[in-house]
């Protein structure tokens, strides 16, 4: 292809409309053509003016956060590599070189610092897990903890919920017990429902010493019939679901005594908690 | 509108904008962004049909940009045209990726209450806008079209040959003439168009 030929391919060129092998052989002619590098240069000046037709007549303006991505994917350094340099307008950059015959003088002393260095850094890891399995071991205990207490949560609301069926049902019985002199203040409702079901809900009474709890007593036939046991919080607020033994689905009374945790047979006086018998 | 021959003020400042963001200068990018940001918008609206496409592309512009800065040399074209050529090669490279079109409704595209900031960067927009809308009704039909196949869509000759069952032959001579015809209506006025 004669230099002429080059020529009249500028302006396509300038386009991008030219053919790969066109193309090629452009680009190639190009490398040694001062000339046409001149006029493929005002080709794209016509090229790029072009770009005026695609504009309307109120511009499309981009969202700003283009321009924010922009700004911040250079400030990140997301904008991969940093800007090549011209000739002349180089950033001063530290040297790396090092010397070559300071290199081996330095040698014996820098494996020695290397180890040393290493030794430190085998140190500090070694603490870093130590600190780390003591976290490890805490945080089980707590996520323990948490359980038991979401556990104990969910069956105290599965208490309450019976206990609003027992109270709503048709026929539903409430008694209500009073504290002896021994707790005064104390106080409790038992709700039975006809099918024998009973929920028990206590206040005032003092937490139960360790090995203890409170137990329920049905009072039926003049006896007392042993019900659940059942323990208090701080705040001396208990539930208990129970049943009513059959022999007591029709009960005289309720009382509440202190009994060994595993709860016994016969009540262990003093009562704390005794309902008006009937 | 000057037709002086020595460089508009403005154009030096471009140049010198330029090799700031070589030397790392990120408000030197920020106003060269802020600048040409709606003349390359608005070309890669055009090629791409798609505001998301467009958005996208015209930050790997600003990014290349950023990156490749040192690679314009004054000596061999205007700030201008090495920004525009370097969004219309992506927009192309963007386009042929993609598997289809879509339609932009230039509706959909703008928001209700956008406005152009930058009221003189309109002013001068509309000129050019105007300049070049005149030249190209200049131009024959054939040319014209041959002419925006080929920048605004990407087709090479063979491929616009095919597109419009025409010649190779004829649709080269027809991107020449084309192209001659653009330059001589421009005129001087090519200068301002920048």
């Amino acid at each position: 292809m004669v230099h002429e030929e080059y020529n009249e391919m500028l302006p396509a060129m300038a386009l991008g409309a030219l053919d790969i092998e066109d193309a090629r052989a452009a680009d190639a002619h190009l490398k040694t053509c001062v000339e046409c590098q001149a006029f493929l240069a005002e080709w794209e000046d016509t090229a790029a003016a072009l770009a005026f037709a695609a504009l309307e007549e109120i511009p499309l303006e981009p969202s700003p956060r283009v321009r924010s991505r922009i700004l911040e994917a250079i400030r990140t350094g997301a904008a991969d590599e940093a800007p090549p340099q011209k000739g002349g307008q180089k950033r001063v950059e530290p040297s790396k070189v090092i010397a070559f015959h300071d290199r081996q003088s330095r040698w014996s002393a820098a494996q020695t610092w290397g180890a040393i260095a290493a030794g430190l850094v085998l140190l500090a890891l070694l603490a870093s897990l130590l600190v780390l399995w003591r976290e490890n071991q805490r945080t089980k205990q707590e996520l323990a903890r948490l359980s038991n207490q979401v556990r104990d949560a969910e069956e105290q609301l599965s208490r309450e919920r019976q206990a609003i069926e027992i109270v709503a049902a048709p026929g539903a019985h409430m008694a209500e017990l009073i504290g002896t002199n021994v707790v005064p203040n104390a106080h409790a409702t038992v709700a039975y429902d006809p099918s024998g079901r009973a929920v028990l809900l206590a206040q005032g009474l003092p937490a139960p010493p360790p090995g203890k709890a409170y137990q329920l007593w049905f009072i039926a036939g003049g006896k007392p019939l042993p019900g659940r046991v059942f323990i208090t919080d701080a705040s001396g607020a208990g539930t208990l679901n129970d049943h009513l033994p059959a022999q007591a689905l029709n009960p005289a009374g309720f009382a509440i005594t202190l009994e060994p945790e595993s709860g016994v047979q016969t009540p262990t006086p003093p009562i704390y908690l005794s309902s008006k018998m009937s | 509108m000057s037709l002086g021959v020595q460089p508009e003020p403005a154009q030096i400042s471009e140049v010198e904008l330029l090799h700031a963001v070589a030397r790392g200068d990120e408000s030197a990018l920020a106003r060269l962004y802020d600048h040409y940001r709606l003349i390359l918008f608005g070309l890669l609206a055009r090629i791409l049909n798609s505001r998301e496409e467009a958005e996208d592309v015209l930050q790997e512009v600003f990014l290349q940009v950023w990156r490749r800065a040192g690679d314009f040399d004054e000596k061999r074209g205007r700030p201008f045209t090495w920004l525009v050529t370097l969004a219309r090669s992506r927009a192309i490279d963007r386009l042929r990726l993609l598997a289809s079109r879509q339609r932009l409704a230039v509706s959909a595209a703008r928001d209700a209450d956008e406005e152009t900031s930058d009221a003189v960067a309109d002013t001068f927009h509309a000129e050019q806008r105007e300049i070049m809308a005149q030249a190209l009704a200049g131009l024959p039909e054939e040319q014209r079209k041959t002419l925006k196949l080929a920048y605004f869509e990407g087709l090479t000759q063979s491929e616009i040959a095919v597109k419009l069952k025409t010649p190779l032959g004829t649709v080269k001579t027809r991107m020449r003439s084309g192209m001659i015809k653009l330059r001589e209506l421009l005129g001087d006025q090519k200068k301002s168009l920048r």
